[in-house]
């Protein structure tokens, strides 16, 4: 009875800091849901700015992308699943240096040898954004992980 | 509507009447109490007792509570397959089991007068208090038990309706692009408008002038670039064999010509551009009652 009641608090204060642990992931989500949203605003704008100074919309378009027809290359930035299980990353961004010998190719180059600052800065805005989003998805899983155990949890603390 | 960003993204709790009431019995027992929790039993008619600490908020930011993964793994372990549920789900299912409680009717006559809330930071001191109690065997009372019976509010972006002048405006300047890029596709068809000014022999000759005094203004530049580096430096000091003379004219006329290239270049970009387009909306409007008039007066003369 008495290692019931024990084990039954035990539990008790696992969930109570489930909980606690749900509304700190909470915040930390939506903080990182904001970081996402302003960085990709400016990104957006900073891109924005390079087609007003180039002038036109054929400086800076979609038709520069490459297509199917194009020579391949590989992709310089890749998600891959994280190492470090203690802090509960599960993925993370891997990036790879530009090597024209071995395909990877610079994507900036695709619009112009030397291009203008802004463009610059908004592909290294985007790239930040990729890391957030990164952190969000990471974020997010550990979420439905936690209330997975709250929902379990709390069968098990009925059960009792 | 537009969304906006979301700008408090803290968790907010609206306590049920049993935290309230919780609160009210215990209240002999704490040491120290978060401003806002003292806020809410104050606006709830509860006076605190007096040698009560009130702890001010400071910014500190709190850590994450430790969780003790083996024993959740071996607790869970008993527990038939969870059902995954995602979040919103899973705040449905909370919502049944309050009104089994019987609460929820009460709840509603006594709910706490909007903006009190519980933050994460006054759920740490309450789970710090419970411990502590009961610790102290004054009750067995946990925090799950309390907040399953308030509300969770999430935070939320706020709606806000898009401004009618700047869709007032958005939508003029597309009406204007979309009338230019007609114009402009329409030239070469209609008859009407084949005498814009653009294709008058006077408007091309004036933009040849531009773009000519552009490149007159480029060669005499770099031919007093050659010059000063023929003749001026020879002057200066002294008299120089003829190969070095014409080397620095070359010379000093190259850097001037590079530095005008630049401008140069970027001049006649613009008058491509001005030429592009045809003009703008407002001159054209009498123009176009005046072309129209001309079509029908030169119709019999084409028939």
């Amino acid at each position: 009875m008495s290692t019931q009641k024990i084990e039954k608090e035990a539990a008790s204060q696992l969930l109570d800091s489930l909980y606690l642990d749900m509304f700190h992931l909470i915040e930390d989500h939506t903080q990182s849901r904001i970081n996402i949203e302003r960085t990709n605003a400016s990104g957006a704008i900073l891109l924005a700015r390079t087609r007003f100074q180039q002038g036109g919309n054929n400086s800076v378009s979609v038709a520069q992308i490459p297509t199917k027809n194009s020579t391949e290359f590989n992709a310089l930035c890749r998600v891959v699943s994280a190492s470090d299980e203690k802090n509960g990353n599960e993925i993370s961004i891997e990036r790879h240096a530009v090597e024209k010998s071995t395909g990877y190719v610079e994507p900036l180059n695709w619009f112009s040898v030397l291009p203008p600052m802004s463009l610059r800065q908004a592909a290294s805005t985007f790239k930040d954004c990729i890391e957030l989003l990164a952190e969000s998805a990471n974020l997010q899983r550990q979420l439905d992980a936690i209330i997975n155990n709250i929902s379990s949890m709390k069968q098990f603390i009925i059960k009792q | 509507m537009l969304k906006s960003t979301i700008i408090d993204n803290r968790v907010r709790i609206r306590p049920s009447k049993k935290v309230l009431d919780f609160l009210a019995n215990q209240k002999e027992h704490f040491t120290q109490v978060t401003d806002n929790v003292a806020k809410l039993m104050k606006t709830n008619g509860y006076d605190l007792p007096e040698n009560i600490v009130i702890l001010k908020d400071d910014g500190e930011i709190i850590a994450r509570p430790k969780i003790d993964n083996v024993l959740l793994k071996k607790l869970i372990g008993d527990v038939p397959d969870p059902v995954i549920k995602k979040g919103k789900s899973h705040k449905q299912n909370e919502k049944p089991k309050q009104e089994e409680d019987g609460v929820d009717v009460e709840e509603d006559e006594l709910k706490p007068v909007k903006g009190h809330f519980l933050y994460l930071k006054d759920c740490h001191w309450l789970n710090n208090t419970l411990s502590d109690l009961r610790k102290r065997k004054i009750c067995e009372i946990f925090l799950y038990e309390l907040i399953e019976s308030s509300e969770l509010i999430l935070p939320e972006n706020e709606l806000k309706p898009r401004n009618p002048e700047l869709e007032k405006r958005c939508q003029r300047l597309r009406e204007e692009q979309h009338n230019r890029e007609y114009h402009k596709m329409t030239k070469s068809v209609d008859a009407g408008l084949k005498y814009y000014p653009e294709d008058t022999i006077s408007y091309q000759i004036k933009s040849l002038n531009k773009q000519i005094i552009a490149v007159a203004q480029f060669i005499f530049s770099v031919a007093a670039g050659f010059t000063f580096g023929f003749f001026g430096v020879n002057l200066m000091v002294g008299p120089l064999p003829f190969g070095f003379r014409i080397l620095l004219g070359v010379m000093a006329a190259l850097v001037i010509a590079l530095a005008e290239m630049y401008f140069l270049a970027k001049k006649l970009h613009e008058y491509d551009e001005v030429l592009d387009a045809p003009k703008r909306k407002k001159e054209e409007r009498p123009r176009t009652a005046a072309s129209t008039s001309r079509v029908e007066a030169l119709k019999p003369h084409s028939d």
